[in-house]
């Protein structure tokens, strides 16, 4: 088996009914208004491949918005079981800053102490990347961050090319995967050109969006830590956190006890919370330590561009756009930074 | 979607039993835990646990008892909110549920052949009570100690009785200021700052510690720096609310800290430039 | 244990929310196995003489024999309990407060003013100490089961701080901003699972306003999706005026 192959474009039908027979397959589907999310699906026909990315990032898989963590039964002191919900589920046509915001998850989740909940459900998943050959629309900043090439992190990736889609066989699941679909042919020396041509074409389509490197971000925060670019976004910002829910790298959450109705058993249950929300950061005699909107945005910049570089040596953004795309108030990531950058020069 | 058992996860509870109950004053009680076989909690002086009771949520504690008391360990809880309140219903014999301990704690080791000032502003005292046990269990391993103490008033003051033992250790300088004094009240009146100019120390054989509100820091810290302390010798225990006590949640996060991980006790020549840390 | 003995009652209101109780189906054959219900004037018709355990209030208070019977049911009800937004944030009755109550007698009434004594809308919590406070209208029904659970567990119920928007996006509509409409959703507390819009309407903020709304910021945003900020302003106080004191 090599570690490439080729998909004709007329069989992807047949490879997604393969795929949707071999376990639950969730791929993009369209809302209508230019709007997608990842659901199940069954055929082709419900996919939408050409897509902006989706409402909510794949993470709704790997860390659920509600999840449960242990089981209780009070009839037993505080007897417990820790419990995790999984299924086995594909993820088809994920874009390359999904699959890079999903390798920053796993990051967090494999980083001491170990998430088990997160880590087990992730051993469930078959990820399937698509590449884009386009900017999506001009809220992205893939290019900065180099998310727009595959970088690892799926089991196959496809590229679509004139008759074919171009498969790279990253895993066993992924080799698996190709073996058993009966659909693949060869790479032949002439695909192989047209690849190269295709990144090519992307080279010229994808630069840098901002006058910055991102190696250079955290200086530049460190630099305008006390900037008035931050009252603005302050002022613009509704703290309704859209901007941490729709981001494919946000993993804030919450802990809550859910008791039946008979109050004896129940769930304690991890549910996404936001760094945005006014009682985020509040403690227990009503100190609230980021009160001002300003601090929360200042503090959700820094968590992509800014702190995560010291502990995983990789920055929290993917480009994908997705916070600036959901701020009703306009609150634009790529405004925000060139604001930042312009104020420091 | 299947739900299946985990064999073993960072948010599973260890059963501890409730032995004692004391009410220390109106808001305050003192809880005394057994943990089952009598196993030690193994924790460092300055650390917390989270209290779980399940149909209630869980809530982080610091330990306010000695690690050099093995058999048992003790949680100061004040009433503030939703589950402190249905704690301080516990009754002995109850069981709670424990996870941790968690966090970096006060700096024992460096502590040793130093002196030791060690400052508490008002719940401050349960936390740093942990660290005044384990020296006073160790005292021969440190150099002079002062306790501060500052609180609102008389009746809020915290484990009265063990502070009339401090006061009468020859080994121990003791000293403490109320904001409001009582008619009865016969000590200092004034904030905690006040005190600090009448202690007697070498500043560069002098470690600080620091426990109290976040107004107090910023006040305390200043008077610490005109006595001559080394900012590297002076160690806060900051508060904010630690959800999961595993560096994930994000709520006691002060920038790209994690208290819960990272502290809560903090070096102050850390921290000192740290937007929002004090 | 006894179980705990259970009123309902409603004020000026529309009894929509009672009807959410009654609709409530298998949920609500658990719940009377865990309580001793007592009184619910559109299930049954019988009136209990002493004291409650729990009494659930639907419905402002817009004259004074509903105070006088509000102050009664507080003090024969241990944990009293508003649910609705008439209860919890005065709702649709507030809209009378927009104007002098006697102008909005005169419309109503005209000669026979003195028939009808009326005084502003007021939610329960205006008049007496509420133990908890379920806003929405009517009630959502999974919120209402929580704050029955806590009530039985006797801890505290406190609505989300945060925006209808957070379970919007859970939900993943398509922004109702996105489709030219203006919604309450940014402003309104969450709890009801964006339960409107998730069904195709818009959020009319019968929940109540979050705790620290950015007024100007929801100004700015309408201005930015060309929409009249007045609508708004018209919306927010279609649930929300007798909030504004």
């Amino acid at each position: 088996m090599d570690q490439q192959a080729l998909l004709p474009q007329a069989r992807l039908g047949e490879f997604v009914a393969f795929l949707a027979a071999r376990q639950k397959l969730i791929g993009p589907v369209a809302l209508g208004y230019n709007q997608y999310k990842f659901a199940e699906v069954t055929s082709l026909e419900e996919l939408s491949l050409d897509y902006l990315p989706t409402i909510l990032p794949p993470k709704k898989y790997f860390l659920p918005y509600h999840e449960r963590l242990l089981s209780y039964d009070l009839s037993d002191g505080q007897g417990m079981e820790p419990v995790v919900e999984v299924e086995d589920i594909t993820l088809f046509g994920l874009h390359t800053c999904d699959l890079a915001g999903i390798q920053c998850l796993n990051m967090v989740f494999s980083d001491h102490p170990r998430d088990l909940h997160y880590l087990t459900r992730k051993h469930h998943m078959t990820l399937i990347g698509l590449e884009c050959t386009d900017y999506c629309d001009h809220y992205a900043n893939c290019a900065m961050l180099r998310t727009h090439l595959p970088k690892g992190g799926y089991d196959l990736f496809m590229t679509e090319m004139n008759d074919h889609y171009y498969v790279d066989v990253n895993t066993y699941t992924g080799e698996v995967l190709v073996r058993e679909a009966d659909l693949f042919e060869r790479v032949t020396p002439l695909a192989l050109k047209e690849l190269r041509s295709l990144r090519d074409a992307k080279k010229k389509i994808f630069q840098n969006e901002l006058p910055i490197r991102y190696q250079d971000m955290p200086k530049l925060f460190d630099d305008t830590c006390d900037s008035e670019v931050w009252t603005q976004v302050g002022d613009k910002c509704l703290a309704c956190g859209n901007c941490t829910n729709v981001c494919p790298t946000c993993y804030c959450f919450d802990m809550a006890d859910e008791p039946e109705l008979g109050l004896t058993r129940g769930h304690r249950v991890r549910i996404w919370d936001s760094c945005q929300h006014e009682t985020f950061a509040e403690v227990a005699g009503g100190e609230n330590f980021r009160g001002q909107r300003s601090e929360r945005q200042r503090h959700r910049f820094n968590r992509k561009f800014h702190f995560p570089l010291e502990r995983y040596k990789r920055v929290f953004c993917t480009g994908c756009g997705r916070c600036s795309r959901s701020c009703m108030a306009g609150i634009d990531l790529k405004e925000t930074l060139n604001a930042l950058i312009d104020e420091r020069s | 979607m299947k739900t299946m058992a985990l064999h073993h996860c960072s948010y599973q509870v260890a059963r501890a039993k409730v032995e004692t109950v004391r009410a220390l004053t109106d808001l305050e009680k003192l809880f005394r835990l057994v943990l089952p076989d009598g196993e030690a909690l193994n924790h460092d002086p300055g650390q917390f646990v989270q209290v779980s009771l399940f149909g209630v949520g869980e809530a982080p504690i610091s330990i306010c008892s000695s690690p050099t008391q093995l058999d048992s360990f003790e949680l100061c809880v004040r009433r503030a909110g939703r589950f402190t309140t249905a704690l301080h219903q516990l009754n002995p014999g109850a069981e709670i549920g424990i996870r941790g301990p968690f966090g970096v704690g006060f700096p024992v080791i460096p502590l040793e052949g130093n002196d030791v000032m060690l400052i508490a502003g008002g719940l401050g005292l349960a936390p740093l009570r942990s660290l005044i046990h384990y020296i006073i269990d160790n005292r021969r391993d440190f150099g002079k100690v002062d306790i501060l103490l500052g609180c609102r008033d008389p009746q809020s003051m915290l484990f009265c009785d063990e502070l009339e033992v401090w006061r009468k250790r020859l080994d121990i300088n003791f000293s403490c200021s109320v904001d409001r004094g009582a008619p009865d009240w016969e000590g200092n009146v004034g904030l905690i700052t006040a005190l600090i100019p009448g202690v007697h120390l070498e500043p560069l054989k002098t470690v600080a510690v620091v426990c109290g509100p976040p107004v107090m820091y910023r006040f305390v810290i200043q008077e610490l720096l005109k006595k001559g302390i080394a900012e590297r010798h002076i160690y806060l225990s900051l508060e904010r609310h630690m959800k999961c006590g595993l560096g994930k949640c994000g709520h006691c996060q002060i920038e790209n800290l994690y208290c819960c991980r990272d502290g809560p006790v903090f070096n102050y020549a850390d921290i000192k430039n740290i937007k929002g840390a004090i | 244990m006894s179980r705990p003995k259970v009123a309902f009652f409603d004020l000026a209101c529309c009894e929509g929310c009672q009807l959410q109780v009654a609709n409530l189906g298998e949920e609500l054959l658990d719940i009377l196995g865990r309580i001793e219900l007592v009184e619910f004037r559109e299930i049954m018709s019988e009136n209990w003489p002493g004291r409650y355990d729990i009494a659930f209030v639907e419905g402002s208070v817009v004259n004074d024999e509903a105070e006088e019977r509000l102050l009664e049911i507080r003090q024969r009800s241990d944990i009293l309990i508003a649910y609705g937004s008439c209860a919890t944030i005065g709702g649709i009755n507030g809209i009378k407060n927009r104007r002098p109550i006697a102008e909005v007698q005169h419309a109503v009434y005209g000669e026979r003013i003195d028939w009808f004594p009326a005084r502003p809308t007021r939610a329960l919590h205006h008049l007496v100490r509420v133990d908890y406070s379920i806003p929405g209208c009517p009630v959502y029904p999974p919120e209402l089961i929580k704050v029955i659970k806590a009530a039985l567990a006797g801890l505290p119920y406190v609505v989300p701080d945060y925006a209808v928007c957070v379970e919007c996006k859970f939900n993943e509509n398509v922004c109702m901003y996105d489709k030219g409409v203006t919604c309450l959703g940014p402003v309104t507390r969450a709890g009801c699972n964006s339960w409107c819009i998730n069904h195709g309407n818009i959020c009319y903020g019968c929940r109540g306003l979050v705790s620290n709304p950015n007024q100007a910021g929801a100004k700015e945003v309408l201005r930015r999706y060309r929409l009249d900020p007045d609508r708004i302003v018209d919306k927010m106080t279609m649930y929300n005026a007798a909030m504004e004191r």
